[in-house]
């Protein structure tokens, strides 16, 4: 099986606080993969180390097949990323971001114009490219922020709550972008706190307290810890550590 | 590694920035200027006109005729003659004057006497400049006129003969063009760089950048081309104002000027830099780079305060920032025309700070990572 991204006891520590216990993570190309977890579970500084922003206190990881400590540089290359801050430049037109983010990625001329067009046209942004960033409604920057993350065609999208603070029809969309981009073979590590929406990934992982406590497809996992919704079992697993019971 | 397209692109994106935020744009294009006209007006050491009054009991010729000196001259203008000032407190509080000479009863006969005639000078010390002004100003005029009224020709005891070297006219544009250059090139490149890398931070885009394959060095490098950029039209500007409207012509060679104000930007951006490491936020950004930029660089290079005369600790403060320097440089430069040979000293430690600031800072960059 390919792996685009894998982990073995991934750690990260500041101080005395452990952010990211021991985790193992195996995700296959083209899946959807849901990471996630409470506020402060660590959940951010897991993509960040995946991402290559943040070295992992032991333990070790690949993405794209290249480790996360040692080769950073062609791990940049092949991952896009999305943060759940908006992270586009309110103040340039719609195709000034998607040609900056182009140009980052060593994209130019003729290929980044049809990229350009492409990533526009699957995305429906086409009539939007002069409009100035800043004056889209939120949906609109938010799919606008996802063709500057793959515009360059990466192996593995990195979204990180991407769909926070979107009303709910633009959500669906964005899930259905997220499954066409998947059916193309693109890997998809998306966290959330949003747990309806979650059941549309392939497989998920539930993380509390920096470690692992579920992992499985959201039918697998439901029937497991016999529980109606993914809703259901993040509340249960959340009241089990709370017991002081192993998670 | 840094690559060129890379590098190119971030530029790019910067320099839309600027355009696009014109109202910036327009302030960081005519705040120099304005500064320049307000700086020209209002540092003008030459008082004249100040409003005095005149305590005259006896008018006597030679009382009158002497006062008359006093209103003709260009320093004083007297906006009245009292007999008597009982309380002269009230005079300058009804009449906005400055000073109050005071002349005895018998003016007219003490001046004939051996002991000379007693005249009491008031002068409104809130403003001590003007104070000291009139103080100096008001001997040798009183004197003159009264021996002139007396038909007595001064007696020649000495012959002073002051000669002023590099700016004999003693105009004060030739003191502040340097002084604006310091402060407004550390200003534009400190400021604008920290808050352009702040506002990044507070976008969230900074965090778009590093996961791209961007080199921190690139970002650095990319961001601050644009800012030094417009950090040398501004010199530009205060220049050409200072030529144009001031009469301030550059002595020494002007490509040299060039140089070493790249040096200063230089160590101004790395400030910036270093400055954007620390803050989160664009206002932190703009309080820091004011604080760290501005106030030392007015107060503390010489600027204003000649940097021999401070107590010591403000004197070792005035060496570390590199605005000292540069006002060394660029004095030397503008007012006496010398060159690399009188002013390597100053130009080695500002680029030895530029360097040393820029260091840290791409260390403390990369470590944000």
């Amino acid at each position: 099986m390919e792996y685009s991204i894998r982990t073995e006891h991934l750690t990260k520590s500041f101080g005395a606080f452990t952010a990211v216990d021991h985790i193992d993570v195996a995700v296959e190309k083209g899946e959807v993969f849901g990471f996630l977890g409470a506020n402060g579970a660590g959940k951010t500084t897991a993509i960040r180390m995946l991402c290559g922003l943040l070295a992992p206190t032991s333990g070790r990881g690949t993405v794209a097949g290249f480790d996360i400590i040692a080769e950073t540089a062609k791990i940049r290359t092949r991952i896009g990323y999305m943060s759940q801050k908006f992270s586009l430049y309110p103040d340039l037109s719609v195709a000034e971001n998607l040609r900056l983010y182009g140009g980052l990625y060593g994209l130019g001329g003729g290929e980044l114009k049809d990229r350009i067009k492409e990533m526009a046209g699957f995305l429906g942004l086409g009539d939007l490219l002069p409009r100035i960033t800043g004056s889209l409604p939120w949906g609109w920057q938010q799919r606008l922020s996802l063709a500057c993350a793959n515009l360059h065609r990466p192996e593995i999208l990195f979204l990180d709550e991407p769909t926070g603070s979107v009303d709910p029809v633009s959500r669906r969309n964005f899930w259905d972008l997220i499954h066409r981009l998947s059916a193309q073979g693109t890997t998809i590590f998306i966290t959330s706190h949003y747990m309806d929406e979650v059941e549309y990934c392939h497989r998920l992982s539930i993380m509390i307290e920096g470690r692992i406590a579920a992992i499985g497809s959201p039918r697998d996992l439901k029937r497991e810890h016999g529980c109606a919704t993914i809703h259901d079992l993040f509340l249960r697993l959340m009241e089990r550590k709370s017991d002081g019971s192993p998670a | 590694m840094m690559s060129g397209s890379r590098l190119a692109t971030i530029a790019r994106k910067e320099v839309r920035h600027i355009f696009r935020d014109w109202q910036t744009l327009v302030v960081v294009l005519v705040m120099p200027v304005m500064m320049m006209f307000l700086y020209g007006y209002a540092l003008n050491a030459d008082a004249k006109e100040i409003p005095v009054m005149i305590e005259m009991p006896s008018p006597a010729p030679e009382t009158r005729q002497v006062a008359d000196k006093i209103d003709a001259s260009s320093l004083f203008s007297v906006r009245g003659t009292v007999p008597t000032a009982s309380d002269p407190r009230e005079l300058f509080r009804l009449h906005g004057i400055k000073a109050l000479f005071r002349f005895p009863s018998g003016f007219a006969r003490d001046v004939r006497r051996p002991g000379g005639a007693r005249v009491q000078v008031l002068v409104d010390g809130s403003d001590p400049n003007l104070g000291t002004i009139i103080r100096n100003a008001a001997e040798p005029m009183l004197l003159g006129a009264t021996l002139e009224v007396l038909g007595v020709e001064q007696p020649k005891v000495l012959d002073l003969r002051t000669l002023i070297l590099y700016n004999p006219e003693q105009r004060s544009a030739l003191f502040f063009v340097p002084g604006l250059m310091a402060v407004i090139l550390l200003m534009i490149s400190a400021l604008l760089t920290s808050v352009a890398i702040a506002r990044e931070k507070e976008l969230g885009t900074m965090g778009q950048l590093l996961v791209s394959p961007l080199r921190p060095l690139e970002i650095i490098v990319g961001k601050i081309i644009p800012y030094l950029f417009l950090a040398a039209v501004d010199g530009f500007l205060i220049l050409a104002v200072g030529r144009v409207a001031f009469g301030v012509r550059i002595a020494g060679n002007p490509w040299f000027l060039g140089a070493c104000s790249l040096a200063y930007i230089f160590t101004a951006l790395s400030i910036g830099l270093l400055i954007s490491t620390l803050a989160k936020r664009q206002q932190h950004a703009m309080f820091m780079a004011l604080g760290a930029t501005m106030m030392p660089t007015v107060l503390l290079s010489g600027f204003i305060f000649p940097v021999a005369s401070m107590p010591l600790p403000l004197r070792i403060l005035s060496h570390i920032i590199p605005a000292t320097y540069f006002l060394e440089i660029v004095r030397g430069i503008i007012l006496k025309g010398v060159g690399l040979k009188e002013l390597w000293t100053p130009l080695i430690v500002l680029m030895g700070e530029g360097l040393l600031l820029m260091g840290i800072a791409i260390r403390k960059f990369k470590v944000k990572l």
